[in-house]
Formats: C-alpha cells, structure tokens, sequence
C-alpha cells in the first residue's frame, strides 16, 4: 500500500475531525481524495505538523489528528518528548512511514536503515504507541480517537511512491478562515 | 521578582492566555510565576521552531500565545515565522531575553546579539525594546497589536533591566 491508497483508506476516521496535514504530497493527495474545510494543509514549515495538531489539541476541547511523515518527524524529533509528557487524550498522531522522504523524490530515510520511530516514541513518554502496516491503520486510527483516556501515536509503515498530483489551489488565509469557520471561530465568511 | 511579575501580568492583560518557553535564566523568575498560574496554559518545549508550531495550533484553537525564549532562539525560528506564523497570518506573541546586552557576563552571546534585532527587521515583526522598568507599561497594549495585525510580534528586554527583578 502506498500513500495515497492509505489517505484514501482512512477518510472515514478523518473526515470529521480536525486534522492537521503534512506539507507536499500528503497534504496534496489529502485535498485530491476527499478536501474538507477541517483539514489544514500545510503549505511551509516542514516538521512541525506534529507540533501544530498538538498546540491545537491542548487548546481546544475537539478530536485533533496529526498527519506526519517519517522524514518530518525525524526532522522535529524533540517533539515527541513534548507529546509523551504534554498531549491529552484527544491527540493522535499518525506517522505514514514510507522509509523515504516522498515529496523530495523518495530519498531513503533512517527508518529505512537503523531508526525505530516505534521506539523512539516510546522512549520519549509516548504511552500508547502503535505500528502497523497500512491495511491494519484505519482499525487502529478508529480505536485511537475513540479513546477518551489516552493520546496515541501510530506509525503506518506502507510504501514508499507517490502518484501525479498538482499543488493545492487554496490560499493559506482560505484554509486558516475555512478551518476556523468550522471550529465556530470565523464568523464573516 | 517585581519586573517579572509585571511582564506576565501586562502580557496576561494584553490577552495572551498560552505561555511557551525554552528556558533562558532571565526568564526563570517568570516561568516560576506561570507554572503555578491557574488562569492561562504553560509548558516549557525543548526547542523553539517546535514551540512556534505549537502556538500556531493554539491560536488555531483561539489562543493567544506566547512564547519565551532567549535572543539565540530567533535562530532556531526563521522558517516557522515566515512559512507558518506570517504565511497563514497568526498572531504570536515572542517575548525574547535579549543576552548579550550590556550587563551579561558570556562573551560568546554578544555575536546573536548583534544581529537579533537585524533579523527580526529582515522578518518585518514590530518590536518593542524593554531597557527600563517604564518600558513595560507598553507591553499590554503592544502584545494586542499582534492581534490587530494578525502575525508575530517581538518584546525584547535588556540583561540590566532583569538585574532589578
């Protein structure tokens, strides 16, 4: 299973949530199946989808998920400490690890060679950690968000290739307005 | 004690209810203030551009934030200010130690020093210079400004004027 298939796979857990989205092709494959104004594409600062879900999780009382990628995660790795001592229960983080860096032309990462993200999560406070592989994720991703007790990181591990997609059309003030707007935060638009 | 309590307390009135820091020693009386704040949301996170994408989601869930860090720290910031903070126009709060201002002891602080307020022009965020305790009065009406202007304001305040906390 690649990346898209698994975006795909998932959009019954996601799509009525509030989810933060990976810069690049995850967040431009996310828009192509299934675009939802809850949905924040990133469209900069690689890394900190993680950090951005989790600050939105602490600050409100809403189902928050994190999609990230392994190159992302072991580019802001010290963010994990930061959410195995600080995330409630209504965070969850899914790392789609492909072992490669997908939107910059597959490049192999360390989760290809020595580096457990599993592990690492552990190692860092994270309670609930969960890998699989991409046909078990929506299972466990369901599971996850239901779970009114425990946050949960979940490393999908799928591979790696990307299909021909196109950049996302909307402007960052349209997915920051529209995101708010179903938060209940905007009210002009 | 006195300087920082002021600086939470005219953050505080300015609206920002979510406070952030990678810890500076200028900053230590301050983060002992919030940790026991029951009012407004603190953590201490291991690295800037981290706490930056943090207090993106928490401004996305109607927070204010703040985030405290030393000058240094503008370093580890640049691409989170420009291709998240001011892309998507989201008001932070940076209340920044401004090491290696007259008064420090490290010599080694003096070279971010030199270009801390040069990058955050380069950056195009407002700033308000901290150098004496009257200095503060500004702060409350300052940190608002990042609301009216929706993207990322900077306190800066001065090694000597902490000597008087």
């Amino acid at each position: 299973m690649n990346r898209f298939k698994l975006i795909g796979l998932i959009q019954e857990a996601l799509q009525d949530n509030l989810v933060i989205c990976n810069i690049g092709l995850p967040s431009q494959e996310l828009y192509k199946i299934n675009d939802r104004p809850n949905y924040f594409y990133m469209l900069g600062s690689m890394g900190l989808s993680s950090s951005i879900g989790l600050g939105l999780s602490l600050s409100i009382n809403k189902n928050v998920i994190s999609i990230d990628g392994d190159g992302s995660v072991l580019m802001n790795m010290n963010t994990l400490a930061t959410i195995g001592n600080r995330a409630p229960a209504n965070y969850t983080l899914l790392i789609i690890d492909n072992e490669s860096y997908g939107s910059t032309g597959d490049q192999k990462t360390f989760t290809n060679e020595k580096t457990s993200l599993k592990d690492v999560a552990i190692g860092a406070g994270c309670e609930k950690v969960i890998e699989c592989s991409g046909e078990e994720t929506l299972e466990n991703l369901t599971k996850a968000i239901a779970d009114e007790d425990h946050s949960y990181v979940i490393i999908s591990k799928i591979k790696s290739g990307n299909v021909p997609i196109k950049p996302i059309p909307l402007n960052p003030i349209t997915i920051r307005d529209r995101f708010r707007k179903y938060i209940g935060l905007v009210s002009y638009l | 004690m006195k300087i920082s309590k002021k600086i939470i307390s005219n953050l505080k009135e300015g609206g920002v209810d979510f406070f952030l820091s990678v810890p500076c020693k200028l900053l230590a009386n301050m983060i002992t203030i919030l940790e026991i704040d029951k009012e407004v949301y603190y953590s201490g996170v291991p690295r800037e551009e981290e706490g930056i994408g943090i207090c993106a989601g928490a401004y996305l869930g109607n927070k204010l934030p703040c985030i405290m860090m030393q000058n240094t720290g503008i370093g580890n910031s640049v691409n989170s200010i420009v291709s998240l903070l001011q892309l998507y126009q989201m008001p932070v709060v940076f209340l920044i130690s401004y090491r290696g201002t007259p008064g420090e002891s490290v010599g080694a602080q003096g070279g971010m020093a030199s270009i801390t307020e040069k990058i955050l022009d380069t950056l195009r965020i407002p700033m308000l210079h901290c150098s004496v305790e009257k200095d503060l009065d500004k702060i409350s009406t300052f940190t608002n400004h990042a609301k009216v202007i929706e993207g990322p304001v900077a306190i800066l305040f001065n090694f000597n004027l902490m000597k008087q906390d």
